[in-house]
């Protein structure tokens, strides 16, 4: 039996065909049949769910999660961060490599993805590691993870040192078609550090992170790229200047694009503040107007990606001198608000703040969902980009609940969310059953 | 007619320079002043912290800044406990909010804290309900420090607005320097900051002080030459080719002491390292060194810190926070 239904009286937002207009969505057994202004009102036979208004878009594409699975389920499970993907509007996201052990294997490949077929309620995408154990040394298996399902290949948080390795390993992944993506960090210049470099950090006598250090590494892989013909994906530019090396590179034909964390566009440096760990992640936030010059690259499109950088850490890790604390913060549930503060601000338009969300990194790794085209899967989500909301930590709901946003008033909330078709988070239903 | 004109100490904790208006800084050296005789006395003793509890907890060895809380402790009557946290019980698993909440159950009305990172006394004071002194956190501010180097300078040299105080060596590792800086500026005098490159934070220029790589012409016509420890444990890396040549070119001796005005004063915090950042006839100098008056003067400015905050503390008769003092934004 097909099912069908449709949502109708909404706004829809579709980056991929450049649509903001008022009318709806028909949908048959997970794909879409039809979107557009002609289906603005019920239509007979069908089911029909009144939007009133709101915007219906692509369910949200994040590029990069991590979670504890395997190694560190206490921080968050596949499934947990799934429920609180779906509630952030997520419906397909990729996760890290950089778990214990680490996903530099077929087998462990299969198992990202049974894991994610059985027990999340979103879909989700493994990345491979790209050298073996993350070590830096030897390249992993990457045709046959590829072939397995790996979307992307990268180091994870620790950029891969030895030019020479990340020479081969890009010039090997080039013929597979695979995007190796890398974090532009020259190690020897981070490590230990808290925040990022600067006036700031030297007041609060805490360790800075220079931007050099992102741009010299940023450097070198747009190089190899170059060199390799690789299909390059920067992982979250922090800086100004950062994001003119990648336009450069482009212009000179480097196949390359680049990804910025809902975060860095939210914070700068300054929030940091008494010292609070929330806010301790790498890349560090920078001063004000690399933040800006971030805002502008998403206005123009030069952001291919924006990513949530989920990294749910929990208390033991957290509670700690800034020191002693560990990098990252949960994001996935503020995503969403985070990239709408924006188009609250005027600063982009809610076409421009939702194509790095949705077709441009579902067209990176070449996902069919991202767009309301007709045949494309049903991953939806119903949002008010209005509704204010103060974000509680205690109310996350991932597993880990270090979130920069604590405390701090947003706007946007997502109503109801479908993957296929169906409905993995509904804010109504939520409501009623408390 | 005048009007008498009061003023309380706002603060529940003392954390930093920062933060402490002139005023607040004022009232701590007037009344460190009266505890200067008071030490001179035969009989050491005054009772306003008597029955009140003060914990020394250091995560960091520490012999004279613990000692001398722990004698300004007893001088004011105050039972006194000592507690060094060495790093193997971090190792053990307890973190440092868990040390604090333990500690906070045994209800110490003043907890004197030293850590090795930036923000950890913060931290910490967020969790208790008595008054908390900073006695140093990493390479943020060592308020206490800072109070006991004014209340020398203002007994030698009087007013310190207009002077010139040069503070020399390790300055980005420094809180002395960090609370320094910030201390001296609320008091109106100039700042010179001189160290090599490397120990120099080119953001310093923003905290109000001159930057200097050249010691001579950072020295020149300056009342006050404050030496900084060279924390060799500090190092995680290549900052200095050698001690012999950061002697060479950033340890004090009189050659280099000669380019200050005549007559400046040397003062270091302690401990020294003899022949690395000041030779020995300079630190002995009986006319110039005041580095054996900063230890008198450390003991009298922490009591008068005690003291000013068991003042605050003594309005809270549940012993729970005061929420009219130091409010924070929400958060």
């Amino acid at each position: 039996m097909t099912q069908r239904f449709a949502i109708c009286n909404a706004r829809l937002i579709d980056p991929a065909n450049d649509i903001d207009t008022i009318g709806g969505v028909l949908l048959e057994d997970g794909v879409i049949v039809e979107a557009g202004a002609d289906l603005k009102s019920a239509s007979k036979g069908v089911e029909t769910i009144d939007a009133g208004g709101k915007i219906v878009a692509p369910g949200l594409i994040d590029l990069r999660v991590k979670t504890g699975e395997p190694g560190a389920e206490h921080k968050e499970t596949l499934a947990t961060a799934s429920v609180a993907a779906a509630a952030g509007g997520v419906t397909s996201f990729v996760v890290m490599p950089d778990t214990a052990p680490v996903i530099d294997t077929v087998a462990l490949v299969d198992f990202i993805r049974r894991r994610a077929r059985d027990t999340a309620s979103v879909k989700i995408y493994p990345a491979g590691g790209l050298t073996q154990d993350l070590a830096g040394a030897k390249m992993t298996e990457i045709g046959l993870m590829k072939e397995a399902g790996a979307v992307l290949f990268t180091n994870g948080e620790q950029a891969v040192e030895n030019a020479n390795t990340m020479r081969r390993a890009m010039q090997y992944a080039a013929g597979f078609n695979a995007l190796v993506m890398s974090r532009p960090d020259t190690h020897s210049m981070t490590t230990g550090t808290m925040m990022t470099h600067g006036a700031f950090a030297d007041r609060l006598g805490l360790k800075g992170a220079p931007p050099q250090a992102e741009w010299i590494a940023l450097e070198r892989d747009l190089i190899l790229a170059e060199m390799t013909g690789a299909h390059l994906l920067v992982d979250q530019i922090s800086t100004a200047r950062s994001l003119e090396i990648v336009r450069v590179a482009r212009m000179q034909g480097v196949n390359a694009a680049c990804t910025v964390s809902a975060m860095h566009i939210f914070f700068n440096e300054l929030d940091v503040g008494d010292y609070l760990t929330y806010c301790k992640v790498f890349p560090p936030f920078r001063d004000e107007t690399d933040r800006q010059a971030l805002v502008d690259g998403i206005a123009k499109g030069e952001i291919d990606a924006l990513v949530s950088a989920h990294d749910p850490q929990p208390p033991e890790d957290k509670r700690l001198p800034l020191a002693e604390a560990t990098y990252g913060a949960a994001g996935l549930e503020t995503l969403l608000s985070a990239a709408l503060s924006l188009v609250h601000n005027d600063e982009v338009t809610l076409l421009q703040a939702l194509k790095p969300l949705t077709c441009g990194p579902a067209d990176l790794i070449g996902l069919p969902q991202g767009r309301l085209s007709p045949g494309a899967p049903a991953d939806l989500v119903l949002f008010d980009p209005d509704t204010p909301w103060a974000c509680n930590r205690e109310d996350l709901r991932s597993r880990s609940k270090n979130s920069p946003f604590d405390g701090r008033r947003l706007q946007g909330r997502v109503l109801r969310t479908w993957v296929d078709g169906v409905t993995v988070f509904d804010a109504s239903a939520e409501m009623a059953a408390r | 007619m005048t009007a008498e004109f009061t003023y309380a100490f706002p603060h529940r904790h003392l954390l930093g320079i920062q933060g402490l208006n002139r005023l607040d800084v004022e009232q701590l050296l007037d009344l460190a002043d009266t505890y200067v005789d008071l030490s001179r006395k035969r009989v050491k003793h005054a009772d306003v912290l008597s029955g009140r509890t003060l914990v020394n907890l250091f995560f960091e060895n520490s012999t004279r800044t613990q000692s001398s809380f722990e004698l300004a402790g007893k001088r004011l009557g105050a039972d006194v406990v000592n507690m060094t946290v060495q790093t193997s019980s971090i190792k053990k698993g307890e973190t440092l909010i868990d040390t604090a909440m333990t500690l906070n159950a045994m209800r110490p009305d003043l907890l004197v804290v030293r850590h090795g990172a930036s923000g950890a006394v913060k931290l910490l004071s967020r969790k208790v309900d008595g008054a908390v002194v900073n006695a140093g956190d990493g390479a943020h501010e060592h308020p206490t420090q800072a109070l006991l180097d004014a209340l020398t300078m203002k007994r030698r040299l009087g007013d310190l607005a207009g002077l010139k105080v040069a503070i020399c060596g390790d300055i980005l590792h420094s809180r002395v320097a960090r609370s320094n800086v910030a201390l001296l500026n609320l008091l109106g005098a100039q700042v010179l900051l001189i160290g090599p490159p490397t120990l120099l934070p080119k953001g310093a220029a923003e905290w109000g002080a001159e930057l200097f790589t050249d010691m001579r012409a950072g020295l020149k016509d300056c009342d006050v030459v404050m030496m900084l420890r060279l924390q060799l444990e500090r190092m995680d890396g290549a900052y200095l080719p050698s001690t012999r040549e950061y002697f060479h070119f950033y340890g004090l001796d009189a050659e280099k002491l000669a380019c200050a005005k005549p007559g400046a004063f040397v003062m270091h915090p302690g401990p020294m390292n003899r022949g690395v950042e000041i030779e020995s006839s300079i630190a002995d100098h009986v006319e110039r060194s005041l580095i054996t008056e900063q230890v008198e003067m450390g003991v009298a400015v922490r009591m008068a810190v005690l003291d000013m905050l068991s003042r605050n503390a003594a309005e809270r008769p549940n012993g729970g926070p005061d929420q009219e003092l130091d409010r924070e934004a929400p958060r």
